[in-house]
């Protein structure tokens, strides 16, 4: 008879958010996996009714202190549906471009401090500096440059203020972005060498059986990688107006979790982000980023989600590629906002995030205030598909020692670089053999309402 | 020039944990824009950044069950050992001790840290405050303008409101 443990981890480092993990298997398989997770969306939807529609990007973009721009993008298209704006070429384009300096510093943290240190068997990013101190210096210098984007177009970089309904508060000088040109060009340089880089490390081989192929999910725009537009399409022949999402997406309420499982209509999970993004429009990737990944060998179509970290860094490249060509193409707006003025309405917006596809609809009144907001965060979409992945991989890797196995869990989590709680950080995981009597593993629900953050 | 900063930690819709930027709310019509007030993402690459070749004072939440509610834990970040109890905030589960060995590791630290803990309580979403916590951190940002006015070269300052 097998021997029953129980291994138990209270403090998860590198995933973004507070959560927890339950694994509940034995020799014959995976009966059971729970990703617990908490997220404050919930409760900003409830803080934003009643306030003005102007107030969506500022309190919205508070959700994450990571991805601020990605709430504040998907906020001021959806108020802009509403009011039914649209906005000149200009400003569509500093939009794009402030939302690379994100990607730029969301997926560079990733790919440096959070998942790195799983592929060269390190326990986080401080021991693996003890190594490798050139290596994490030059994710800090990338990721400076994206900061300096966010930091120029936002106002700020922690935080930005500066994105408002219509357009922005004010906007740049061509002189302005200059000298952030050099900066970019300069870490350009250094993101080639992290795709060659993370290229070469060594991934866990597992993909899907045909019966169980992730459905990918993303936004798609004949005319560019996707950012702030495009309808929303999928590998399985999904193709919906933005405003339909309601139609085919359901969020239900999972006992063991305060967040909502996202599920597509008579389909179930599906899986959105960086490999989403890339399996569905890789050919609109600037063709410096085509030619390099077909330099290093990485295919059009990617499956293996601990590949990730080579579509992230690809992402990365294409930021600084694409935020080249708009400083170079720039002509400063002639106004800094298109007019707004309040009307009674219900807006919709997709924009991607870099953890994926990030949903708002709001209904307004006629005097501006916010009756109804609905925000739907990637990681809240990727759940179920998580859990599925951990219970499809597990048994594939059940000969390995159980602390390898737990290992492979996280690492498994952090493919999909969860944005859980987006300010809050630990997440637990239990892995509990039947059989094994021991209970103190499990998943109290109650165990969970202590809340630390930053 | 100044070269001081002030920096917290914690997220501000989170009951206690929010005393960091309430503190640097205190501070602002005081001291910027000569002295920044930065109030943290929780992204340890970009504290690294921050808090890089500058006088910084630190303000963040603690959970500490030894100690009551509202007390205040000083220490010089760069000497002093710092407790990962007392130190949890921070993003993706670095801790504030990660984020100083990691600076040490890749040459950026800042020149001098002067790390004020709060001790909470409550840190549910949307809680405020607590009575206690608010209080002591009206005497952090006291100490904090005094300290930044005696090394700027300007008259100690011992009230914020």
């Amino acid at each position: 008879m097998t021997k029953s443990k129980t291994i138990k981890v209270d403090y998860l480092a590198r995933v973004e958010g507070e959560g927890a993990l339950y694994v509940r298997y034995d020799d014959a398989g995976v009966h059971d996996v729970k990703l617990k997770i908490f997220e404050p969306p919930r409760f900003f939807e409830g803080f934003m009714r009643g306030r003005d529609y102007l107030e969506a990007p500022d309190i919205t973009a508070r959700i994450c202190g990571i991805c601020p721009i990605a709430y504040q993008m998907s906020a001021v298209h959806a108020m802009e549906d509403a009011l039914g704006l649209s906005l000149p070429a200009e400003l569509q384009a500093l939009r794009r471009l402030i939302y690379c300096g994100e990607w730029i510093e969301s997926h560079t943290l990733h790919i440096y401090m959070l998942h790195a240190p799983d592929f060269l068997g390190y326990t986080g990013a401080v021991a693996m500096a003890k190594d490798h101190p050139t290596l994490v210096q030059d994710g800090l210098n990338i990721k400076k440059a994206g900061n300096a984007i966010v930091s120029l177009l936002g106002g700020r970089e922690v935080h930005p203020i500066n994105v408002r309904v219509g357009g922005f508060y004010r906007v740049p000088t061509r002189n302005e972005l200059q000298p952030l040109r050099e900066q970019l060009l300069c870490a350009r340089d250094m993101a080639m060498a992290t795709v060659r880089w993370a290229a070469s490390l060594p991934f866990p081989k597992f993909e899907r059986a045909q019966s169980e192929q992730y459905e990918f999910v993303a936004l798609s725009d004949a005319g560019e990688y996707p950012m702030n537009r495009g309808s929303i399409v999928s590998t399985r022949g999904l193709a919906i107006p933005v405003r339909e999402y309601d139609q085919h997406f359901r969020e239900e309420h999972i006992e063991y979790s305060s967040a909502l499982h996202s599920t597509l209509v008579g389909r179930g999970a599906y899986f959105v982000g960086p490999m989403a993004r890339y399996n569905l429009n890789f050919d609109r990737l600037s063709p410096l980023v085509r030619q390099l990944a077909d330099d290093v060998g990485f295919a059009p179509f990617c499956a293996n989600p601990f590949q990730s970290i080579v579509v992230r860094s690809l992402e990365v490249l294409y930021a600084f590629d694409e935020a080249l060509r708009l400083i170079d193409n720039y002509r400063k707006p002639d106004i800094a906002c298109v007019p707004t003025a309040p009307r009674a309405g219900t807006g919709f917006a997709a924009t991607e995030a870099p953890r994926g596809l990030l949903y708002h609809r709001y209904s307004i009144d006629d005097a501006g205030k916010i009756t109804e907001a609905k925000i739907v965060a990637p990681t809240s979409q990727n759940q179920k598909t998580i859990e599925d992945d951990l219970r499809l991989m597990l048994p594939k890797f059940m000969h390995l020692p159980e602390k390898n196995l737990q290992a492979q869990c996280e690492q498994a989590i952090r493919n999909y670089d969860p944005c859980i709680s987006c300010s809050t950080h630990f997440l637990q995981l239990h892995l509990d053999k039947a059989g094994s009597g021991n209970t103190a593993g499990r998943i109290d629900p109650g165990e969970h309402n202590v809340e630390r953050g930053a | 020039m100044s070269n001081w900063a002030v920096i917290s930690l914690g997220h501000r819709f989170r009951g206690d944990d929010g005393v960091g930027p309430y503190v640097l709310d205190r501070l602002r019509p005081y001291i910027e824009p000569a002295v920044p007030c930065i109030e943290s993402g929780g992204d340890l690459m970009n504290l690294l950044e921050m808090w890089r070749d500058r006088c910084v004072c630190l303000v963040d939440a603690v959970d500490a069950s030894d100690l009551e509610i509202g007390a205040i834990v000083r220490c010089d970040g760069l000497s002093a050992s710092v407790l990962p109890s007392h130190c949890t905030s921070s993003s993706h589960g670095f801790s504030l001790k990660e984020a100083l060995d990691l600076g040490r590791l890749v040459q950026a630290m800042p020149l001098r840290l002067d790390i004020y803990g709060i001790c909470g309580g409550h840190f549910a979403i949307s809680a405020g405050l607590s009575a206690a916590v608010q209080a002591t951190a009206d005497i952090v940002a006291q100490e904090i303008l005094a300290l930044i006015n005696t090394h700027n070269g300007g008259a100690p300052c011992t009230s914020t409101r």
